[in-house]
């Protein structure tokens, strides 16, 4: 066997086939085909309203398929399932618990880890350790996001969904969040779809990227992001991004 | 009788699909309105934020004002004789049958007479008992009709119109036909605190049910929690400060209906006694029953919100 078949052995965590759905009359996805690979940031930009939540509540499991197929590794995806929760911009924290009680939450519910240590290792890797007493509605925009992120990372996910995560936050809270998640996922490798408008966004936190057209949506362009995990805030001026990210909003605007 | 809206009542159980907006509605953006004047039947100090105690006590204090001029004003009006001691006896003739009605020299009766000197224990002790076994009564049905009515969308097309034909009923109109189903008795009064305490229950708890927002849902499912765990686990937590504003309205409504349910032929409680005292005139019981009635229904309200505020503090900010 050769180093490249090797290579091939390793499937795809996430595939994507012909993905198609429409609400009524509307076309929203036309034929979508991603394939994302272990432990990689995917990161799916288009024009407004092309459909881009819709694909991730689809990859969710939270609504069906009108036709084509999603696989996470072997297994057709049915229902929503803790291996491939997603993660929207308002929060979703259960407003009544302690944020130590939402970061429990997943692993009572599975099993897949105790509950009690996971909890704290989340909260140290949120920097939240001093609020796991508090609820959620205490806390500030930021510190919700990472908490709505930390809660279901605690079932140790092999996949995580990100709708415009940050989208609610201002633009320095933001920035500092995008460090915050490179760092979170260079801890805990994860496979990662993150749906964006924000071409910075996909840019810093994307191993490669997928642009759809507008609705009914399909994959456009693909791109390798060429900038490795040292990716920082210098990035944004370097000579390279900035002609990237020229390059990709005029795709997007044009898409 | 006066019909009272529940505050979170909607002409139909199930609206539309939350939006994610309100999702991330901190739960100060969804306070109630600034406190307003202690109306019993508009919940709003419980969804209130807290203000500062000297402030509190200033409100208090100017909330006395008008009832302490109203009070001089039919003493004086009674004294310069306005008013008909037959029509309205002074306050302090009132006040003067309270002390009797609490702590009179209770005097044997024949069997059938409603006493009235030292009587106020066992005739509030009736009334208390009838309000409380009849919300239990009303709790026990309408939290799981409630919430079945909230969550099945099939349950709400089923129920909905009859929930909504019934609620408008008012308690009195059940008077006739609850006295022939269960006759003059205890069974009556009981069936008509418990319909009264009843429909705010149902609808506020169908209401609330329905209002849980589906991202809250979504999240749970793919935290792992299983579907036949989702009413416990989400449902009832996140719809409790709906459920509680829908049983403080109850347990007003229960008593009011109180007084309906002692006109079954009750020889104890205070709306008994208001009764008798009209057959015999006496004005200052009935005014005595009716402070009564104010006094015991406002106490219940308070109670009933210090025990559920722990349960409900979240949704206060």
């Amino acid at each position: 066997m050769t180093a490249a078949a090797g290579a091939h052995a390793i499937p795809d965590v996430l595939a994507v086939r012909d993905l198609k759905k429409s609400y009524g009359d509307v076309h929203v996805l036309d034929g979508i085909d991603l394939d994302v690979a272990p432990d990689e940031v995917l990161a799916v930009l288009g024009p407004s309203g092309c459909g881009k939540s819709t694909l991730l509540r689809l990859l969710a499991g939270l609504e069906p398929v009108d036709a084509g197929e999603i696989r996470i590794g072997d297994e057709e995806v049915g229902g929503p399932s803790p291996d491939r929760p997603m993660v929207a911009q308002g929060a979703t924290l259960f407003p009544w618990l302690s944020l130590r009680g939402n970061l429990e939450w997943g692993p009572r519910a599975t099993g897949h880890a105790d509950p009690a240590a996971a909890a704290d290792e989340l909260l140290e890797a949120t920097a939240l350790t001093g609020f796991a007493d508090v609820r959620p509605g205490q806390l500030s925009g930021g510190m919700r996001q990472r908490a709505a992120i930390a809660q279901v990372l605690a079932n140790r996910p092999p996949v995580l969904l990100l709708d415009e995560p940050f989208g609610a936050l201002d633009a320095q809270t933001r920035l500092r969040m995008h460090e915050w998640l490179r760092g979170l996922l260079a801890e805990r490798p994860t496979t990662v779809v993150l749906v964006t408008h924000d071409v910075d966004e996909a840019l810093l936190l994307g191993d490669r990227l997928a642009l759809l057209s507008a609705r009914p949506s399909h994959v456009v362009e693909r791109i390798d992001v060429p900038f490795g995990a040292e990716r920082a805030r210098s990035t944004l001026s370097d000579p390279g991004f900035v002609a990237l990210k020229a390059r990709v909003l005029d795709l997007v605007l044009s898409a | 009788m006066s019909r009272v809206i529940p505050a979170t009542g909607s002409e139909t159980l199930h609206g539309q699909d939350t939006t994610e907006g309100d999702v991330s509605r901190r739960p100060d953006d969804a306070s109630a309105p600034a406190p307003g004047p202690a109306v019993l039947l508009i919940p709003t100090p419980a969804l209130a934020p807290p203000e500062p105690r000297t402030r509190r006590g200033r409100r208090r204090a100017l909330g006395l004002v008008v009832p302490v001029a109203l009070v001089a004003l039919w003493a004086l009006a009674g004294a310069a004789g306005f008013i008909s001691p037959r029509l309205l006896p002074p306050p302090a003739a009132v006040a003067e049958a309270g002390w009797d009605f609490v702590a009179g020299e209770s005097t044997a009766t024949l069997p059938g007479v409603v006493p009235f000197d030292g009587a106020a224990a066992r005739h509030v002790s009736a009334s208390v008992a009838r309000w409380l076994s009849g919300f239990a009564l009303g709790v026990g049905v309408g939290v799981p009709l409630g919430l079945a009515l909230g969550l099945s969308r099939r349950a709400g097309e089923l129920l909905d119109p009859l929930v909504q034909a019934l609620r408008s009923i008012p308690i009195t109109a059940w008077l006739p036909i609850t006295l022939v189903w269960f006759g003059l008795s205890e069974g009556a009064a009981r069936y008509l605190v418990f319909i009264g305490a009843l429909f705010p229950i149902v609808i506020a708890t169908a209401d609330s049910a329905a209002r849980v927002p589906r991202a809250l849902v979504d999240t749970a499912l793919m935290l792992g929690t299983s579907r036949s765990a989702l009413a416990r686990r989400v449902y009832v937590p996140a719809a409790l400060p709906g459920i509680v504003t829908g049983l403080r309205l109850g347990l007003t409504l229960g008593w009011m209906s109180v007084i309906v349910a002692e006109l079954t032929g009750q020889t104890s409680g205070v709306g008994a006694m208001m009764f008798a005292a009209r057959e015999i005139g006496r004005l200052d019981h009935i005014i005595v029953g009716m402070a009564t009635f104010a006094v015991i229904g406002l106490a219940g309200d308070v109670v009933l919100r210090a025990v559920s505020r722990r349960f409900v503090a979240w949704s206060e900010g």
